[in-house]
């Protein structure tokens, strides 16, 4: 399964071109706007792989914002499946898809998504999209200011957990695979790599260094936690959060981590679709009770919940951080309370206040 | 998987965001990263502006009632049957029993093709549009002290701001994209101001809170300059070199002292003057207000006394620096730049200036009218009294969004023939003989104009729903059917008409906005950058003009029998009359039904609990609804959000109109609240509108 390769950049859009024969290929492409957005490529020479994060994450390939689910079928003239059971057409994604040019951090949230999708209960939406999709990660060389997976040992490269992950050598791309998966598709062309030398790993690991260096921000989210559990972030800090919170949900539509969603029915007049959607916990409808009762119905509730999710009840759960410095939250906050703000907040706390 | 950059639908900060496609269908968007206004950030509605587009209630094909009921009909027979109606009706009573109103939901090119429809093919002025409803006192107020009414600066330019002084607009919850700049510029330093008589979100988040009564604005507004005035704060060179009628001005002024204002307004002398020092002794100072200034009957006076201020201190003609209505309406600012208002052509040219109507004239091979039309609720009393006979309303629901709703409902019904073009069949379309199916923003080309004055271009994802096409289609088709023939290949011929016949256009031209985030007018020629920020050295029409305002109180005030003032307003998950945002699970589900904010104090003396069901009711009717018990509204006030059907605000509002404007006092009115001894059983507005799958 664990291989190490070098591939020269010539060979790139070659290979490309032969994984897209039987696989939808996405990257990184800049649009009309400047942005860079993650969406089909149609000429290869365009991928752009030294880019700012995109929004939102990849995340939208295993779990879209919108995604049909299954069709009820009214016509009558449709065969039954059963006796009295109208045809229920399974709407599961069928795409195969290669998604090139990702980042480390939200590589490294798949292992936390498979926990949530595919433990107790199996979600076949997630599971037949996450086995159809191929992940060709980039270790990031130029962090940008917003990015502090390295405090959580989340990126800029990672040692498992990717299918495929390149180092950007100059020339060349030093290539290691790192799934069954990956190690195939190499495998099925290993015509186009070589075996990494003694210069090559010398220069993997410099670009590791500078990679490295490349931060400004470092935060660990250990520190974080344990004040929070100290008991000494009061809730007029909390308070204060939520004064800010402009109830976007941009922070758990952007996180690459985040789960929660809604499922709705549509009603044509010959059947009906089921859809899931993307939703927050942000929202004070997410955990309304048939009743009317909101349990958490003061917003300086729901923005503390998010926060004790991500750095209490996740490492609980699913043995990590519901975080990876991917530090989209603090692009996409109209209020500034993103992650990384917030738990540099909470440190401040620590030394400005009581002891320590 | 493909991503289409396109402007938001809602408000109109004109957030830039994608639209994301898979196999011809939308499955998401995302916000720009380095567009100018969101920066990365969308609002919840923003990021929830995909679900409504493909809803099965979407109208998917021309209808025509037959025998009371509508029923499913051919794009050419529901064509040919609006042309022989309008024809018809034309013929019989003159162009003028026509009224069209178009929408500030549709793009500019079809604005435009909208009026030109009305006056070159219909031959009257009779057009209008929700404009009338928000700022139609800004388009009049601010064109009578500077020439030109619109947001003078940028929303880039907001985080650098020293002053932000916000009265009448619920920010945060309203323009969600321009409040993130403010508390931007908060977190830097400014000083954050906001008169509001409701604690909103803004509020909290502001240094100094006036809480003045609904409806005192000139007041409170005069009290500041009059402190201005006293205590020599006056940029007297900017007075002296860029204004006129200063001195009759001043002379008003005096009789407005903190003292007397705090009478009027309830507001604290001592904050008016500590207001009135930040706003007037920092440089870059910047006005924000929308609806709390202009839903008024003294609107215009509002508008005008904020001009005063900003001509006082000299805040206008630089960066960071004016006066800046807030527009509701994606398009509103290009809706009314287009012309689709009854007394003015693109751009603002008079029709009644023989100059411009020449122009029009030539350009168009038609005689036009030469007298004003009329506005929106002028045409909805004229139907009422039976002298206007057909009306054509696109992309707007008046049955929700019109002050006393049971007029208008015996307004539409008076009619003889009602057209509807429409996304959705909605409360309006009841009364309609003819449906049309138009498209929605993510199947058209076009550009809008936000609130900025930014012309961006509206790029098509996704083909038309079921038969359904984009408006400018349907008008072109329509008005060659009437014998005016109009062939457009794109949008782009039609903007190219616009540039030519419109001086702060005529340099915008699609190809140049499909590089980058757009233009702002105005933008006189084709290497032009565009104007960040309005009336630099030199006001539109000159010199600014003080123009004098009193203190009148509104037409309604509380009184014995009706001992409450209720103002009316909008929330953060809801989006006007519920036509998109009622279609959206998430946002549906957030509010979903209507509620009446009422004062602790006031709900003990009545005996009102927290999430009762109380009746609110005014002279024109009462609606039942839940009280919610809060300190955000102050004592002697209520607030009811106006969006919901089922409990519609509107039923109880008074339609009485500023005299100039005519934009109904939505802002105030007397009302009673009483709480209602047996709970009554609220129906929650299902998800899907059955009735409308009915009609076939």
């Amino acid at each position: 399964m664990k291989g190490e390769w070098i591939l020269d950049k010539n060979h790139l859009s070659y290979w490309l071109r032969q994984l897209r024969k039987d696989r939808q290929l996405i990257g990184p492409l800049r649009d009309e706007g400047r942005d860079i957005v993650f969406r089909t490529v149609e000429n290869i020479h365009e991928i752009v792989l030294d880019c700012p994060a995109s929004l939102p994450s990849p995340k939208e390939f295993l779990f879209p914002q919108y995604e049909p689910m299954l069709r009820l079928n009214s016509n009558p003239s449709s065969p039954p499946l059963r006796k009295g059971v109208r045809a229920v057409e399974d709407l599961t994604d069928k795409n195969r898809r290669v998604i090139f040019g990702v980042r480390s951090c939200d590589i490294s949230t798949l292992g936390l998504l498979d926990k949530f999708y595919l433990g107790k209960y199996r979600d076949p939406y997630y599971e037949q999209r996450r086995k159809n999709t191929l992940f060709i990660s980039v270790v990031c060389n130029n962090p940008e200011p917003t990015c502090f997976c390295i405090g959580l040992a989340t990126g800029p490269y990672l040692e498992k957990g990717f299918d495929i992950q390149l180092t950007d050598l100059g020339d060349r791309y030093f290539l290691q695979t790192g799934s069954a998966e990956g190690a195939r598709t190499v495998r099925s062309m290993a015509f186009l790599f070589r075996r990494p030398t003694k210069l090559d790993y010398e220069d993997q690991y410099e670009v590791f260094l500078s990679s490295k260096a490349g931060f400004q921000k470092r935060i660990g989210l250990e520190g974080v936690r344990q004040m929070i559990l100290s008991g000494r972030v009061k809730d007029d800090f909390w308070q204060w959060v939520a004064g800010r919170c402009f109830e976007c949900g941009g922070c758990v539509y952007e996180c690459p981590l985040c789960t929660c969603f809604t499922v709705t029915d549509r009603v044509y007049p010959d059947g009906i679709e089921r859809v899931r959607l993307w939703d927050t916990c942000l929202f004070k409808g997410f955990t309304r009770m048939a009743g009317g009762v909101i349990p958490n119905e003061k917003m300086v509730l729901r923005t503390k919940r998010w926060y004790y999710h991500k750095l209490i009840h996740y490492p609980e759960t699913l043995g990590d951080f519901g975080c990876v410095g991917c530090g989209r939250c603090t692009i996409t906050c109209p209020g500034k309370i993103d992650m990384a703000t917030i738990a540099t907040k909470i440190k401040g706390l620590a030394l400005n206040g009581d002891g320590e | 998987m493909k991503k289409v950059l396109t402007v938001c639908p809602y408000c109109g900060c004109g957030c830039g965001l994608y639209i994301h496609v898979e196999d011809g269908k939308i499955t998401g968007v995302s916000p720009s990263r380095s567009h100018p206004v969101n920066r990365g950030s969308l609002c919840v509605k923003g990021w929830n502006a995909h679900e409504f587009v493909s809803h099965p209630d979407r109208l998917k094909y021309p209808m025509i009632r037959q025998d009371g009921r509508l029923k499913k009909a051919t794009w050419a027979e529901a064509i040919n049957l609006v042309a022989a109606r309008l024809e018809d009706i034309k013929g019989k009573y003159g162009p003028d029993s026509i009224g069209i109103l178009s929408s500030a939901k549709c793009t500019n090119e079809e604005n435009y093709l909208m009026m030109k429809f009305a006056r070159a093919v219909l031959g009257t002025n009779n057009i209008d549009h929700c404009a009338r409803l928000c700022h139609s006192s800004t388009v009049g107020g601010l064109a009578s002290a500077f020439g030109s009414g619109a947001m003078t600066n940028s929303i880039s330019e907001i985080a650098d701001a020293r002053v932000i002084f916000v009265i009448g607009s619920n920010t945060t919850e309203q323009h969600p994209m321009i409040a993130m700049h403010m508390l931007e510029a908060v977190d830097r330093g400014a000083t954050l101001i906001v008169a509001d008589p409701r604690r909103t979100k803004i509020a909290e988040l502001s240094r100094i809170h006036l809480r003045h009564r609904s409806g005192t604005d000139v007041a409170l507004l005069m009290g500041i300059m009059n402190v201005i005035l006293n205590e020599g704060l006056v940029d007297i060179g900017f007075v002296r070199r860029r204004t006129e009628n200063c001195d009759s001005f001043e002379e008003a002024l005096r009789r407005y002292s903190p003292e007397i204002v705090e009478g009027i307004t309830g507001v604290k002398a001592n904050d008016i003057r500590r207001a009135a020092r930040i706003y007037a002794m920092e440089k870059r100072s910047m006005l924000f207000y929308a609806m709390g200034i202009t839903q008024h009957i003294t609107g215009v006076d509002n508008v005008k006394a904020c001009a005063n201020l900003i001509m006082l201190t000299g805040h206008i003609g630089l960066p960071m620096s004016g006066i800046n209505p807030l527009r509701g309406q994606n398009n509103v600012q290009g809706a009314c730049d287009m012309g689709a208002l009854p007394n003015v052509y693109t751009g603002y040219q008079a029709v009644t200036d023989p100059k411009a109507r020449r122009k029009f004239e030539r350009a168009w091979r038609r005689r036009l009218p030469e007298k004003s039309g009329l506005t929106l609720m002028e045409m909805m009393d004229m139907a009422y009294e039976g002298s206007l006979r057909a009306m054509y309303i696109t992309g707007e629901n008046p049955l929700i969004s019109d002050p006393d709703l049971n007029h208008e409902r015996e307004a539409m019904e008076r009619l003889e023939f009602l057209v509807v073009q429409d996304i959705f069949i909605n409360e309006t379309s009841e009364y309609a003989d003819v449906l049309l199916p138009a498209a929605s923003y993510a199947e058209k080309d076009g550009t809008f104009t936000n609130t900025e004055r930014r012309v961006q271009l509206l790029r098509k994802a996704i083909q038309p729903i079921g038969e359904s096409r984009p408006d400018w289609e349907i008008i072109s088709e329509l008005s060659s059917a009437m014998g005016y023939k109009m062939s457009y290949r794109g949008t782009y011929e039609i903007m190219e008409e616009i540039a030519l016949l419109t001086p702060s256009y005529a340099g915008i031209l699609q190809h140049r906005l499909n590089e980058g985030f757009g233009l702002q007018w105005p933008c006189p020629d084709i290497d032009h950058p565009g104007t960040p920020y309005l009336h630099r050295k030199k006001f539109a029409r000159g010199l600014g003009t003080f123009i004098t305002v009193d203190f009148v109180p509104p037409d309604e005030p509380p009184d014995e029998a009706y001992p409450f003032l209720l103002t009316t307003g909008r929330m953060y998950f809801r989006y006007h009359t519920g036509t998109m945002c009622g279609r959206t699970s998430v946002l549906e589900r957030e509010e979903p039904e209507c509620f009446v904010e009422i004062n602790p104090a006031d709900a003990e003396k009545l005996g009102i609990k927290d999430r009762s069901m109380v009746r609110v009711g005014s002279r024109r009717g009462f609606i039942d609804l839940r009280a919610y018990v809060t300190q955000r509204t102050p004592e002697g006030i209520v607030f009811i959000p106006f969006h919901f059907k089922n409990a519609a605000a509107n039923v109880i509002t008074n339609p009485a109109t500023d005299p100039d404007a005519k934009i109904p006092e939505y802002k105030v009115c007397a009302v009673k609240v009483e709480p209602l001894s047996r709970p009554q059983k609220t129906e929650r507005p299902p998800l899907i509108d059955l009735e409308t799958l009915r009609i076939t």
